[in-house]
């Protein structure tokens, strides 16, 4: 009995290792890569994240080999996680009426002076360009 | 049927051992406990258009990010492969994993630190931050106030007020022009003068929010003036470029402008030495710069404080000596709680460092 010892995970964890480090990586060269949208990048590397999670959660936390109890546990837990983010997101994330915060105020009011800032900009490269053309 | 075999031992319906089930049960707390701030944190996020992301300006360094990532990783891998190598009776390679893996939670610290050094350093604390030009030239008027102060206080200890330390200046000025006026004792005091009169330059013009290019005399002209759009607002200015190493150095100074106001001060030899220290990028306004400086240090530091309470219980299971296989499930659970920071740190590294 004293030497019947359990079966070695060692290569499956080295495996998973090796897993998570390719997927690290890849969230550092997503982000490098200036995608256009940012909303892809972030679709992305939260993908990323979840599938780290998932390989963590699986092998080195052992929940693939454990038995339905992990459910039980685990559900409730999670349910009520979620409980304050979406209670906060109607009013702190969606703002279902029209937002008055001075930081709002302030990022309106920078949005529309960069708008105006781009048109001038436009304006003065057409002022320009008559006589950059005259020259050439 | 003897009693020669012990009892098997009282099971709670669920396959494993109660130590185990009581790791698990915390582990769902602790769930909860960072879901709540994550999910705050990404609500916050999206309520609020123009949150910073550029790094130059949150000081936030993926490079730093991605290595502690990759170094909790690895100790995570570590804290299963010696879980699994004292089940195999191998109890010293077991111990060598374990040890390193605390070398990885000390060196994921240390970097963790370097991280919280540049924020202090840049003065990215939560209600530190000033989020628009005005609450930016408010910073500066009271920083320097308070250094001033702190040099008036210095210099006359027994005096109270400032009032009275400023006329005590000029009193102590004249005597030493007519005594000692080479002495370093009337160029220090000439120099808090200097300080000062510029300070209040300043302090009136920020106030009364009038261009710095306006002089004194003027600027009582301009306070009969009724027609408020003949008054030159006063500007923030533009900072310096930082990174740039060569920019620096060519950056026209616009002494109009708040920001190019202190950069002359810290340009005068007679009192830079008052204000050489104060980073311009102290007061550069980020607009949610506050709620993001909440959130990064109420996770981060959360985080950290995990990553302490795993590297005593590595310690207290590498004090067990020998460490045998009745103590896999200590090991066992401790690589639970162990993985389960690496995986906080798993979501905290994309929303934190690329989102």
């Amino acid at each position: 009995m004293s030497h019947d010892h359990a079966e070695s995970h060692a290569g499956t964890y080295f495996a998973v290792f090796l897993a998570l480090c390719v997927f690290t990586g890849l969230s550092v060269l997503a982000d490098t890569m200036h995608l256009g949208n940012k909303n892809v990048l972030r679709v992305i590397v939260m993908a990323i994240a979840v599938a780290k999670a998932m390989c963590v959660l699986l092998f080195f936390m052992h929940l693939k080999f454990e038995r339905a109890w992990k459910y039980l546990l685990l559900a409730p837990t999670l349910i009520l996680a979620s409980a304050i983010p979406f209670a906060l997101m109607p009013d702190v994330g969606m703002s279902y009426y029209t937002p008055t915060a001075p930081q709002h105020l302030e990022y309106e009011r920078m949005q529309a002076s960069a708008e105006h800032h781009s048109e001038g900009a436009e304006h003065h490269a057409e002022g320009e360009h008559a006589p950059a053309a005259a020259e050439h | 049927m003897t009693h020669a075999h012990a009892a098997p031992a009282l099971r709670m319906g669920i396959p494993i051992t109660t130590a185990k089930l009581g790791m698990w049960l915390f582990l769902g707390t602790e769930i909860m406990f960072f879901t709540a701030f994550i999910g705050t944190y990404i609500v916050m996020r999206i309520g609020s258009p123009g949150w910073p992301t550029d790094v130059h300006i949150t000081h936030i360094n993926i490079a730093l990010g991605g290595i502690n990532t990759f170094v909790l990783i690895f100790s995570s891998y570590l804290v299963v492969y010696s879980h699994d190598a004292l089940l195999q009776g191998k109890a010293q390679t077991a111990k060598l994993a374990m040890l390193i893996t605390l070398i990885c939670g000390v060196l994921f610290l240390g970097i963790k630190s370097v991280e919280y050094y540049g924020k202090f350093q840049h003065d990215i604390l939560p209600g530190h931050i000033p989020e628009n030009d005005r609450q930016a030239m408010n910073k500066l008027v009271n920083d320097l106030q308070y250094r001033l102060d702190g040099q008036l206080a210095s210099m006359f200890p027994d005096v109270k007020t400032r009032e009275d330390r400023l006329s005590e200046l000029d009193s102590k000025l004249t005597d030493l022009q007519a005594k000692s006026p080479e002495s370093a004792e009337f160029k220090s005091a000439a120099g808090l003068k200097k300080f000062a009169d510029e300070f209040f330059f300043l302090r009136d013009h920020v106030r009364d929010e009038v261009s710095l290019a306006v002089s004194r005399p003027d600027m009582d002209k301009l306070r009969s003036e009724s027609d408020a759009s003949k008054i030159p607002p006063i500007a923030l200015g533009t900072f310096p470029e930082h990174h740039g190493g060569e920019g620096e150095h060519h950056a026209e100074v616009d002494k109009s402008t708040v920001v190019g106001y202190l950069q002359a001060m810290q340009a005068d030899p007679e009192i830079s030495h008052f204000v050489s220290n104060y980073e311009v990028a102290r007061i550069r306004p980020i607009l949610y710069g506050n709620l993001f400086a909440s959130n990064y240090f109420l996770m981060t530091g959360f985080h950290a404080i995990h990553v302490i309470v795993g590297l005593i219980l590595f310690i207290m299971a590498l004090m067990r000596n020998p460490l045998t296989i009745a103590d896999a499930v200590f090991v066992e659970n401790i690589g639970l709680y162990w993985h389960f920071v690496d995986l906080v740190w798993i979501f905290l590294f994309p929303l934190i460092y690329i989102i």
